[in-house]
Order: structure tokens, then sequence, then C-alpha cells
């Protein structure tokens, strides 16, 4: 148990709640997403969409660009080299967890 | 967190990464109505003449427009059943990585029936469509690269038999091709149904 606890605790705390997670995961897929094509694939409301990219863009993770298409503002965001080093390593974790664990079903 | 929950997150994290790129709004209805459609437009060469240009346009225009209707109606209903927006990200992706084949299939097209060749039109339909297929396959489902494939592969093939083969290679190409997908999609399609019935009762 002691592995697995070490390597829970590695375990990104900011990527590691599920909407922050679902943000990554979608920004990693795709240069960049509006603030609508998130909302739209990650099916959130605009306010927790809002609070969660803020907490991101606040710790490096993503940027986020403000600008105005037209007469319309649009709001851009982008993942940050820092936040996918986080991402992969948060994915690298994961791995070593599923790892762990398969190794201890087999011995 | 445990290994179960490990591999669902990374799971979780799969699906939501190919939903963000990925164009899912393909259906195997339409698929199988353009492979039938196809089919049907080759069969009917058994009694109109391949070599009448006008004969050639209404079938081949005929089959085109019907499937794209199809396909359009499909996407319409796919949309709704999966509870996604038609017009996204995604589709404006689709539809850019298609313009080059589309254009020049069209250029091409207005060229050989200016020429009165236009029996060479099904190899270069087939190239273009290939061309399209693989084009569009970084954002859609596999089994559309491979049909792209299948199509160059026809396409080329084609210009070597000669004109003499161009309506089969279509029947075989643009039918039996569709169709095969069409049944690829529809198996995607029931699995994707049981595990949503699944996750709703579970």
């Amino acid at each position: 148990m002691s592995v697995f606890k070490s390597l829970f605790d590695e375990l990104d705390p900011l990527l590691h709640e599920r909407g922050r997670l679902a943000i990554v995961s979608a920004l990693a897929a795709a240069p960049r997403l509006t603030f609508t094509e998130l909302r739209d694939t990650l099916g959130m409301t605009d306010g927790n969409l809002s609070v969660h990219l803020q907490k991101l863009e606040e710790k490096g993770y993503v940027t986020i660009d403000k600008q105005f298409v037209g007469r319309r503002p649009q709001t851009t965001s982008q993942l940050t080299r820092f936040g996918r080093k986080a991402f992969t390593n948060y994915l690298d974790h994961l791995e070593a967890i599923v790892q762990q664990g398969r190794r201890r079903n087999f011995a | 967190m445990d290994q179960r929950q490990a591999a669902h997150t990374l799971e979780v994290i799969r699906t939501l990464m190919e939903r963000t790129c990925q164009y899912r709004l393909l259906t195997a209805g339409a698929s199988l109505a353009a492979g039938t459609l196809a089919i049907l437009g080759a069969l009917a060469f058994f009694y109109f003449d391949a070599a009448d240009p006008v004969a050639f346009a209404s079938v081949w225009g005929f089959v085109f427009a019907s499937s794209l209707m199809g396909t359009f109606v499909g996407t319409l209903m796919r949309g709704r059943e999966v509870g996604e927006r038609v017009w996204t990200r995604q589709t404006r992706m689709v539809l850019l990585a298609l313009t080059p084949s589309l254009g020049a299939g069209l250029v091409l097209t207005v060229f050989f029936f200016a020429r009165g060749e236009h029996l060479f039109l099904p190899g270069v339909w087939m190239l273009c469509y290939g061309q399209g297929a693989l084009a569009t396959s970084a954002y859609a489902p596999s089994g559309i690269r491979w049909l792209g494939v299948v199509m160059l592969v026809l396409g080329a093939l084609s210009f070597v038999l000669g004109t003499g083969s161009s309506i089969a290679m279509m029947g075989v190409g643009f039918g039996a091709g569709h169709l095969v997908l069409g049944f690829t999609l529809l198996s995607e399609e029931r699995r994707e149904r049981a595990i949503r019935l699944y996750r709703s009762v579970a």
C-alpha cells in the first residue's frame, strides 16, 4: 500500500480535480480552444469553467487570450509548455499506478 | 487512488482528448445508403449507355446528390442522438481538409466532360475522394483512413484497366467501400449505445 500512497502523493493536486483535469485534457488535444468550444465539449457551466480556467492560469498551466472577433468578444485558452509537462507527468503517474497494481496482481 | 481508478481516469482522459479533436458525427446509415446508391448507379448502366454523357452525368449526379442529402440528414440525426452541435470546430476542420480535393475533383470533372472523356472520371473521382478521406483521417474514425487508401488504389487501378471497367470500379469503390465502412460504423454505434445504456443503468 505504501507504494500506491507514494505514487498517489506525487499526483499533481491542481490537476487531480476532475474539472481542471478535463480542461487540460481537452487543451492537450488541440492547439487552442475557445471558451464556447471548451464549455460544449466538456458540458460545464460558464461559471464553473471560468473559475477552473482562472485557477489554471494563475498557476501558469494555461494562457487565456481575450480579443474581439468582429464585434464579439472571444476568449481562447491554450496550454503552456509548463502545463503540458505537468499533464504528461500526471499521465505517467497514473500509468505507474496501473502498472504497479498489475504487478501486485501477478505476484 | 487504486489501479482501477487510475485506469478509469486514463480512459476518461483518452475519451476527452478524442472528443476534442475527432469528428464523431459520421453515421453508419448515411454510409450504407451511399454505398447502396453507388451500386444501384453502377447497375443502372446495364440499362443506360455509359458513353452517353447525359446519362452518365444524370445517374452519377443523382447518386452524388442523394448521398450528400443522406449524409446531411444523417449528421443532423446523429448530432441530436449524441447531444452534440453539428457546426463545431471538428466539422470546420473536416470541411477545410476536404476542400482541396473537392475543388480538384470539380475542376477535373468539368475538364474531362469538356473533352468528351467522361469515362475517365470514375478514376479521377476515386483518387480525389481517397485523397480527401486521407486528409480528414486525423479527425475521423480509422475506417475513413482505410477507405481513403482503398479508393486511391482503386482509382489508380481504374486508369490502368481503362475506361471499359470504370463503371464497375465505381460500384466496387464507392459502393462496396461505403458498405464496408457503414458496417464498421454500425458496430461502433452499437458498442457506443451499449456503453451508454450500461452507464445509465450502473
